[in-house]
This record gives C-alpha cells, structure tokens and sequence, in this order.
C-alpha cells in the first residue's frame, strides 16, 4: 500500500469511497433531495439549489441533462422536467430554474409558491435528451429566455473541455483531440426577463453574446446560420416561434439534420375530458381537461412507463386499439406518418378528443 | 456472400442528384466517377457556386468532358468550377483547402469506386462532416477493398468472392460486412478448417 | 514503467486464494468448480430456442449469483486476466477507442472502481482525496494514485486500465445521429466478432450479420430502448453460442488458430471439448459522457459439467438439435452438429422438463 493511501486512511477516513456514492444500481428508486435555497434570478423565475437528503453525492451529469421533479400536491402527484444548471461535474448539489407558467397545470405554480427552503423533493436521476455532439468542430448554442437553462450545463462542459486540452493531458494519452470552439447566443425581451447574464458573461467573455430585444437588438438568426464554418453543430432552446425559426433556416440553407439540435419541453396542453379504457384490465381511468393522460393513469395507480414526460424520449408510448374520436398527437417522438396512422400516443402530452380511447395496456 | 439475410453494414448507393437547399455545392470525382459528375450536371442546375475536384485515371479520364460541359455549356468560370489532379495526394489536399474555406450548408459529393467514396469520406470528417452528409455514387466498378482480418492488410479491386491476401496470402472469403472507417469489406480465411479446401473462385465484383 | 507487466509474478502468491490455476489456451486447463457449475447462466428457458432481446433490470440478484454484483468477479479472474494480458500482447487492435471517448473512458474507470471496491472490499479498494484516486488490486498487486480526469497520470488510458482488472469485453457507444456508435472497445474474448474492424460503426451496422433478427425489427426495437436507457437503471441480457475448447480468445483475427478445432469434434470427445458460451450483456447509462457501456461477461461450460445437471443437458439436446439452420452456420456449430448430437442424445430421456432455466 502507498504512503499515500496510508496516509488518507489513517488520518481521514471519512473521505473513503464507495460508502458516499451513488449505487448505479438503486433501481427505481428516484433521488431524495432537499431545497436548500431559492432565490429570484429574474422576472417569473426561480432558482432551487437541491443537496441530497442524505448527504452523498448527488450523479454526476452531461451537459444538457435535466431532471423530473415529483411534486406532491393533494391527491395529485405533478411531475415536471427541468434541466439542470450546475457544473456536470459538481456532485454536492444541483440547481434548477422554474418559470412561473401563466395558466399553469400546477406544477410551476407549485414549485414558486408550495416548495420552501427545507422542504424534501424527490427527483429522478439525469437524463440528457440535449447532449452535445462530440465530433462538432464548432458548437453554436442559440437560447431564447427560458431556453437559457440546457446551456448553463453545457457551457460548463464545453469550458471543461477546452481547459483539459489546453493542459495537454489529452495529448500524453495518445489521443490528441482539439476541443471545438463554441459561442453562445442569448436573446431576451429585457434585461428584468433575462437569468444569468453577469453569470454567463463573468463565465464566457466574448463566447457570449447577448440580444437585448427591448433595447432593439435582435438576433438574426439566418444569419448566424449562414456564416458558420463546416462541421458546425447549431442547439436551440427556447420559444416555440424562435425554434421553428432556426429549423426553418437551417433546411433552407442546407444544413444536415444531424447538426441541428433543439430542445422543446412541452407542457401537456389542456383539452377536454374524456376516458381511457385499458384493454387487459378492462379499466376505465377518466382524464381531466387540465391533466395528460399519462397523469390521469398514474393517480388511478396504473403503473404506465415513462421518462423525459415531455414528448421527446419516446418511453411511454402505447398502442391505440380503438377511439370513436381523434388523437391529438403533441410529441415531438412520433413521424408524421405514425402520428396519420394513428396506432401510437405518447400519453405524457398527447390526448385525443374523444368520448373513449382504447390502449393497448 | 450470406445468402439467408441482408447484411445491414453494406452501404448502398444511389446515383447523385442536387440539393438545392444549400450555399454551395462541393463535388469530388475520380476516374470513372467524372461520368456520374456530367449527368449530374445535366441535371439543372442550383444557382449556388459549384466546385469539382476530379482524379482521372489512366482507364477513365473525363476531364476534357467535364471541362467543356462546365466551361463550354454552362458557361461556369473554369478557374473556380474545376480542378483537375494528377496524384490522389494532390487531391486530397486540394480538398482539404477547398472545406477548411467552406460553410455550413455547402453540399458535398463524392463519385468513384467504393474504397474512394470512404476516402472522400474519411478526409470531409475531419471537418466535422459527417457520413450522413455526403451523397455519394458508386461508379462503373463493383470491385471490393478487402480488409484482411487476420494481418490487417487491406487488398484493393478485388473482383472475386474469394481472394488472396496481399498481405499474408491466406485466400480470404469476402463479406458483405463493411467498414465505413476502412472503405473495406471483411476478409475472413476460408480454408481455416480444412486447410487447402477452397471452393470456386468467382468474378461477381467485376 | 507498465505497472501490468508485474501481474504475473505477483499473482503467484495468490494460487491459494479462491481463484482457479488455469487456462484458457494452451492445455486449456480451465475448469468449473461445483460452485460454478451451480452458478453458471444458463440461458434456455424452454426446449426450442428463438432469438429474443430479452432485456431485464441489472438488478441485483440473490448472494453468490452471477449477478449478486453489477460486475462479476468470480474463480476464473486471475487467469482470465492473465488471458486478457496474453492477447492484447499479441495484438494492440484489441484494445481501441477513439479520440471524442476519453469521458466515456473516465466514466468506465469510476463505476468499475467504485463497483468492485463495494462490492469486492476483501480484493479491491478505491481511495478519494479530491480528484487525487488511489486504487488498489491486492489480487493482481496493482496500487496506483492519479488524478482523475488526467490520463497522464495513469500508465495507460484509463479504459485499458481498468478493462485489464475487470472480467469481461466492453464496448462503449456515443450516443448521436439518432443511433449509438461503437466508438471504443476493449475485446479479448468475442465471439468471433472484429474490435479492430467494427469500431466507429453505428448500432445496425455493427449487428448487421446477425441473421433473422431484421425481419423482426428486433435490432430497431432494442435501439430504441438503448437510446432512452436511464442512468441508475442498468439493464441486462443473456447471449449464447458454443465454443470448442474453453478458448477466451475466439475472435476473427485468431480463427485460423481456433478453426480447425470444430473438427475435432467427435461423439466420443465432444463432452469434453465442446462447451456453452453464455454472454452476461450489462448496459449502463455513464454520467458524464452520456455514453452507454455495453459489458460482455463470458461464462463457459463443458457438455461433461452441464450434464451434472439433468434438466439443463435434456434441454440443451433439443435446442440444438432444432435449431434453425442459419443460426447453426452463424454459430459456428454447422460442422460439427452430428457428432453434438450423438453425445448429447443418450443424456436427453425425453421427459417433460418445467418450465425456466432454473435447476429443480
């Protein structure tokens, strides 16, 4: 044994592993937090900071990553998907922002006027639906507002990346890779509406670009998309109108699918109510006008899969055996083609219109 | 070959066609690979700039074709629209000025026999493209890069089922199982298990 | 200096320790103790076999089975990775990963040392002060210190590091493109498949030449399963096919070496040399790279062992003897399948076997 290990373990044996990490095989079981402070990081938002309720480390993420927050309120259990703002690889705590939603369902309205400092969460463990690529020579991330949040972890990421090869460890391993140059575009509707600036500026200099639409300065986003060089992969986060924009641009200009990424979290729209009729058990769940269907099934205790819960993974997707309506398909999971065929419903944001629908479950 | 099921590795190709959504169109050819550029430019024609890189080889060499068709017909500034090599090194590095100076949204090209296509593919990742990004023709010549499994010697224009290592000289059987990253087919020893019993050679790759 | 070059003087002091003297080449001195015969993953849960996906939680199983632990350690580690060493010897392309990996490297060498240091405290401990990592294999007499995240301070990738102390093949595969790509790898007992020629390929080229699963759609079904695979939720699965001779080192590049041996096959022999090759499949969901580690646990087991336990050689004779012909040539079981059965025919009385692969 080394001096070194001798040392530790004679001096300062609480720092021993494995006992303070995380078992990749606690199956199921979500990850027991607590609030640990909330603040105000600009209008209708909030920020949490969750440490684990027991002290051990929390995982450690991708850039890009989000988590399911379960939030309990009366009979019904709320679960929202927000992505993670920390340094991936900060272990001791997490951080995420909350918008206030007008119209909320719940689960923003719970998280900015329920959850205190204190009070215990659970949440599930990472999940990244929005990782950056690794073979991108150059990395555009374009957020709108909100959409500011996927890339506060991946510009850490990115930060991380061009550090360690600017260390030359890479090169010693025999594997010399030159980490791709990468800026951010943020554009906002006024400095009260917009989280993180000082943060991001202080953190990225002039990788950092900001468009301050009160004060008339917009993004062009045509643009943007025509001066970059080959290899360039283009991530956008934010309202639906500036997503649409930057897909449509991107084709017209001949981009690749493939180095064009976004990130729309939906929330499950409202509609009307109607019932699920599950053919194995023949049970009959009503769904609420203001709940999903995958909602409606969980609090009548039906065990239905699930993961991102904004219609982007493709986990909880179930087969339609009949409906004497239509399906209101809102994921971004299906093809055209299956959402014409009918057959399939990712029931975390779609719904149909409809007195019965039949699942294949 | 494997008879009883298709072997998902094995690229298949189509013939090229413009995208015309693009700023600009990148087109790599050589030997036989020029005749698939001038039916392409008997396509119409995008309005964005058009550049052809072209390897003429001693059996097939289209470069007066392709000049005329680019200068003559369309009437495309000769200097900028094509550049002819006499050594794939030269190529290459031609290709290599041509996409450091390139945007995104420039579409790219590559007509040849199949181990150039994955050559054309190999030198355009290094710009970040990616193989989904480039429409590729496979032109005149079905002949096989056969990688060698046992000795890691890739054999070239390979016409037949099985073929002599020019590596190791074991008679390797040729695969459908294909490696982008190699350009090359896998070669396997045929007669590993009964050495010297070697079934018919035949030319399906001609 | 390579700190590995010591394992086999090292280990001699350990031949004591509940780690078999073997094998696997050679005089292929492998064996099964009891213990590991009882143990061992037998795959058939009923009498006809068809390809299935098969996937299930990485749960842990009951205490002393093979999947008690996320990674296991059992009788065969000190000489499989003696085997391990022998073949990368031979050939450096068994071990290969490509540049944008190094996270997915990292990742690796965490939850293998964090898993057998929890899991093994009695073979393996990990020390952290910081990023400062000190790791300790007392049975392979490996101590290193490093810093984690720095590869120069290991006498190797850190992947390769830890591939050569842990059982099994790894693959780990980037995550883009909407598929998964097969972007490092460190194989020293595939089942005849290439490292050297399938890294970098995505999912369905990489499971191209295995027969009557495309038709299926069950290669697209378990891709998109893969694709959404959780972190904290590792899944697994059981793979099989037979090897002659309990040989590790089945791969493409030595199958002029290994070849010939399916003709040595014979009804008076096959006992002895043929055995069933069981493929533990593990995948995990790693942190920081958002790669996913694909871990391939080899379990082997001569026809002599399996017929200790009557249910499994009764089965195990009805499976082959029905098999689809595509997958007894993909197999490799095609030439030498005569002389299988006739060994395998007098241990099988016919009678109606439960249902499972359980033992009764």
């Amino acid at each position: 044994m080394s001096a070194l290990a001798n040392k530790l373990m004679i001096t300062e044996p609480d720092i021993q592993t494995p006992a303070n990490t995380s078992d990749q095989r606690s199956q199921n079981a979500g990850l027991k937090v607590i609030v640990q402070t909330i603040r105000e990081v600009a209008e209708g938002i909030r920020e949490f900071t969750l440490v684990s309720a027991d002290g051990s480390a929390l995982p450690a993420f991708s850039g890009g990553s989000h988590i399911v927050v379960s939030m309990p309120s009366g009979t019904r259990i709320y679960r929202n998907a927000y992505s993670l703002l920390s340094p991936p690889q900060q272990r001791d705590h997490y951080r995420i922002a909350v918008r206030l939603q007008e119209n909320s369902r719940g689960g923003s309205r719970f998280m900015h006027q329920e959850v205190k400092v204190g009070m215990a969460l659970e949440v599930a463990w990472p999940l990244n639906l929005f990782a950056l690529s690794r073979l991108a020579r150059k990395q555009v991330l374009v957020a709108g507002g909100i959409g500011i949040t996927p890339f506060m972890s991946q510009v850490q990421e990115l930060l991380r990346q061009a550090q360690a090869s600017q260390s030359a460890v890479l090169q010693t391993a025999g594997s010399k890779i030159t980490p791709p140059d990468f800026e951010l575009h943020y554009a906002y509707r006024s400095q009260d509406h917009a989280a993180y600036v000082p943060e991001l500026q202080a953190l990225l200099g002039d990788r950092l670009k900001c468009y301050d639409q009160s004060q008339g300065v917009t993004l062009d986003i045509r643009q943007l998309l025509a001066e970059q060089p080959l290899g360039t992969h283009v991530y956008t986060c934010g309202p639906e109108g500036m997503v649409q924009a930057l897909l449509q641009s991107a084709d017209e200009l001949g981009w690749p699918p493939a180095h064009v990424h976004h990130e729309e979290f939906l929330a499950p729209p409202v509609g009307s109510p109607f019932t699920i009729k599950l053919a194995s058990s023949q049970q009959e769940v009503q769904v609420g006008a203001d709940q999903s269907m995958l909602e409606a099934l969980e609090q009548a205790g039906v065990d239905a899969p699930y993961l991102c819960r904004g219609g982007a993974c493709g986990r909880c997707e179930l087969e339609v055996l009949s409906t004497d309506g239509t399906l209101e398909h809102h994921d971004h999971y299906l093809s055209a083609e299956e959402k014409r065929a009918g057959r399939k419903i990712m029931p975390c944001v779609s719904r149909a219109r409809c007195d019965v629908i039949e699942l294949n479950f | 070959m494997q008879a009883g099921y298709w072997i998902r590795s094995k690229p298949i190709y189509g013939g090229l066609q413009w995208q015309h959504k693009a700023q600009a169109h990148v087109i790599i050819a050589s030997g036989e690979g020029g005749r698939a550029v001038l039916r392409l430019l008997q396509q119409q024609l995008p309005p964005q700039a058009i550049k052809v890189l072209y390897l003429p080889e001693a059996q097939a060499d289209h470069s007066h074709a392709l000049r005329h068709m680019l200068q003559d017909v369309l009437g495309l500034d000769l200097a900028s629209a094509l550049s002819r090599h006499d050594t794939a090194a030269a190529l290459w590095l031609a290709l290599d000025e041509v996409l450091t100076a390139s945007r995104m949204g420039t579409r790219i090209y590559a007509a040849g026999d199949e181990a150039f296509l994955w050559q054309v593919a190999a030198q355009a990742a290094l710009h970040g493209v990616l193989n989904a990004d480039i429409m590729r023709e496979q032109a005149a010549s079905l002949a096989r890069a056969v990688y060698c499994v046992h000795c890691k010697t890739i054999s070239h224009h390979v016409n037949t089922n099985i073929a002599t290592c020019s590596g190791c000289q074991r008679q390797l059987l040729v695969r459908d199982h294909f490696s982008r990253r190699l350009g090359a087919y896998m070669g396997l020893m045929i007669d590993a298990e009964e050495p010297g019993n070697v079934p018919d050679i035949l030319e399906i790759y001609p | 200096m390579n700190k590995l070059d010591h394992i086999q003087a090292e280990t001699a002091a350990f031949h004591h320790a509940p780690f078999n003297e073997e094998t696997f080449r050679g005089d292929y001195s492998f064996h099964n103790s009891a213990k590991g015969i009882k143990r061992f993953p037998y795959p058939f849960e009923q009498d006809h076999y068809m390809y299935s996906v098969n996937i299930e939680p990485h749960q842990p199983g009951k205490p002393g089975a093979i999947t008690e632990h996320a990674f296991d350690i059992d009788e065969h580690y000190v000489a499989e990775c003696e085997d391990k060493r022998m073949t990368l010897e031979q050939d450096a392309g068994r071990y290969a990963a490509l540049p944008h990996m190094m996270d997915a490297q990292w990742d690796f060498l965490e939850l293998t040392m964090e898993s057998l240091a929890r899991d093994y405290p009695q073979y393996f401990s990990l020390l952290k002060d910081g990023e400062r990592w000190t790791w300790h294999n007392s049975v392979l007499g490996i101590s290193d210190s490093f810093i984690f995240g720095d590869a120069s301070t290991l006498p190797m990738e850190p992947f390769e590091y830890m591939g050569r102390q842990t059982q099994g093949d790894f693959v780990l595969l980037d995550q883009r493109e909407g598929t998964l790509f097969a972007d490092a790898g460190f194989i020293t007992s595939q089942a005849d498949w290439s490292l050297a020629f399938d890294i970098g390929m995505s999912w369905h080229e990489w499971h191209g030449p295995v027969p009557q699963v495309d038709k299926m759609g069950i290669m697209d079904r378990a891709l998109k399963f893969l694709m959404s695979l959780q972190q904290g939720k590792p899944v697994r699965r059981l793979n099989w096919t037979m090897t002659v001779n309990p040989r590790l080192d089945t791969s493409p590049e030595h199958y002029p070496e290994w070849g010939p041996d399916r003709l040595t096959v014979t009804a008076e022999n096959a006992g002895q040399k043929a055995h069933l090759r069981v493929e533990l499949q593990a995948m995990f969901r790693l942190p920081r790279s958002n790669a996913i580690l694909f871990s391939i646990r080899c379990y082997l087991l001569s026809l002599e062992d399996m017929a200790t336990q009557p249910k499994w050689i009764k089965r195990f004779h009805r499976v082959i003897r029905d098999l689809h012909p595509d997958l007894l040539e993909y197999k490799g079981i095609k030439v030498y399948h005569e002389p299988l059965l006739q060994w395998l025919a007098p241990h099988d009385d016919g009678a109606v076997l439960s249902e499972g692969a359980q033992l009764d």
